[in-house]
């Protein structure tokens, strides 16, 4: 009797996983739309924040548009594992024959589906909201920058959201691991963005950000590999 | 078995001999540190009295940085072999170089006030990297606290590992970020300074590295003997 089992390949593993997250969203679109609706909240607080009524607040693009999306992939992080602990799904996805770097993968690239969505409305609105000079010239660049980001939010945030999972106040455990961690990825994309909107327009000193969040996301893809297993081994 | 025989025994396995002769080779180390740094080491041409905290405030700094490397190590160790030793060395690196760290960040604070006349330098990359290395390590322990059993040691060695590639990454993208407004001792070249300075620099750094093995000692003792006690207290309950 052959004892073959017919396990799905990885890639089969991997696109049902996040059909599943992408499919509970399009049917729920609670994250998506809580996160943009957050994000611009938190814009529209910001200039208030500055205790001046300045229109031209071109210098602080960088900050404004990073520390937001920031706040942001917290929120959108911290829902990513909601429906599997609520649903007891992961309980389900743990016993199958699912290697655990597939699932860090397919919840990264949801994370990463869901802050290029909220992107989407947020850099224009930054554009719009504080800008008053040339800004949709580099748009193509600040996009470029945040896609960057957005796999180093995405693979640290799903190491740390699935640190969380398994804590007592989990929401609040959650900023607390995950905005330090976040800092060089703020800072990088700040930079970067001040480099091409309000600042020197220095195309090295973008590049040079660039490549550290590239380096950052190699760096914690490796931590992820090396650790993920022992964050799910019960 | 015979008392006598016992108590070495149970001395032997919670270590205590180790830390009593750490704990001395540290007092001795600081207190010739202590003296070489304030009444031999000559005094800098430039920053004057105030540039003899360096020899401390970076030596703490460096041993910081071997403290949340052994925690890292711990944690890893820890990760492959699920021994229990390795989480108390992991947690209690942590703790010691939390409180070095925070040391760095006070006598930078001092060194700033004298230097460039205030006490906080966001332009200083150094600083503000202990800040964020503060910041991660803290949440060490928020998460410590908050998983039990099993989960606990596992996910303290996974964030000892995280904080530890975190370290590097802040370092990095703060000076980026910032003009480079920090003295700088060491170059690829070597030490930026006179012989009779770097005598007494490597003697603060050897001093500081005893007393963080010294520390990590004496902890590790009080943590073997609480789970000898414990088990001790269960036997006597039992029977």
């Amino acid at each position: 009797m052959s004892t073959a089992v017919n396990r799905p390949r990885w890639t089969r593993q991997l696109a049902g996983l996040i059909r599943k997250d992408l499919r509970l969203e399009l049917r729920t679109k609670e994250t998506v739309v809580a996160m943009v609706l957050f994000a611009i909240v938190t814009l529209t607080i910001m200039q208030f924040g500055f205790g001046t009524r300045d229109d031209d607040l071109t210098r602080f693009t960088g900050g404004l548009m990073w520390v937001t999306l920031a706040f942001t992939a917290v929120l959108g992080v911290g829902r990513s594992y909601v429906a599997e602990r609520e649903q007891r799904v992961l309980d389900g996805i743990l016993v199958s024959p699912v290697p655990r770097i597939v699932l860090l993968a397919a919840k990264a690239i949801a994370i990463v589906i869901y802050m290029t969505i909220t992107e989407l409305v947020v850099i224009p609105v930054v554009g719009i909201f504080f800008v008053k000079g040339p800004y949709w010239d580099s748009i193509g660049w600040i996009a470029l920058v945040a896609l960057i980001a957005n796999v180093c939010i995405a693979l640290s945030g799903t190491l740390f959201s699935g640190l969380a999972l398994f804590t007592r106040a989990r929401d609040l455990i959650l900023p607390v691991l995950f905005l330090p961690a976040l800092v060089p990825v703020i800072i990088a994309g700040a930079g970067a963005t001040h480099a091409v909107v309000g600042g020197p327009h220095d195309m090295s000193e973008y590049r040079g950000y660039c490549l550290f969040l590239v380096g950052y996301a190699i760096l914690f893809l490796l931590v992820c590999i090396a650790t993920y297993d022992a964050v799910f081994d019960d | 078995m015979p008392s006598s025989t016992t108590d070495h025994a149970s001395r032997r396995v919670i270590g205590a001999r180790a830390a009593l002769i750490w704990g001395v080779i540290a007092t001795v180390l600081v207190t010739v540190a202590s003296v070489g740094v304030f009444l031999v080491a000559p005094e800098d041409a430039d920053q004057g009295a105030i540039q003899r905290i360096f020899y401390f405030h970076v030596a703490i700094a460096l041993v910081s940085l071997v403290a949340f490397a052994v925690a890292c190590v711990a944690g890893i160790l820890f990760l492959r072999t699920r021994k229990l030793r390795w989480d108390d060395v992991s947690v209690t690196a942590v703790r010691i170089g939390i409180l070095f760290s925070v040391l760095v960040i006070i006598t930078g604070s001092i060194w700033a006030k004298a230097s460039w006349g205030t006490w906080w330098v966001w332009a200083d990359p150094r600083l503000v990297t202990y800040l964020i290395v503060v910041l991660i390590y803290a949440a060490y322990f928020v998460l410590r606290s908050s998983v039990d059993d099993d989960r606990r040691l596992r996910f303290s060695a996974i964030y000892a590992i995280v904080g530890f590639v975190s370290v590097p990454l802040s370092f990095y993208s703060v000076r980026v970020a910032q003009s480079f407004v920090h003295p700088v001792v060491f170059t690829s070249g070597g030490a930026n300074m006179p012989n009779s300075m770097l005598i007494w620099f490597l003697i603060s750094l050897a001093a500081m590295l005893a007393l963080f093995i010294a520390l990590l000692e004496v902890e590790l003792v009080g943590r073997r003997t609480e789970r000898a006690l414990r088990a001790l207290t269960l036997r006597l309950e039992s029977s």
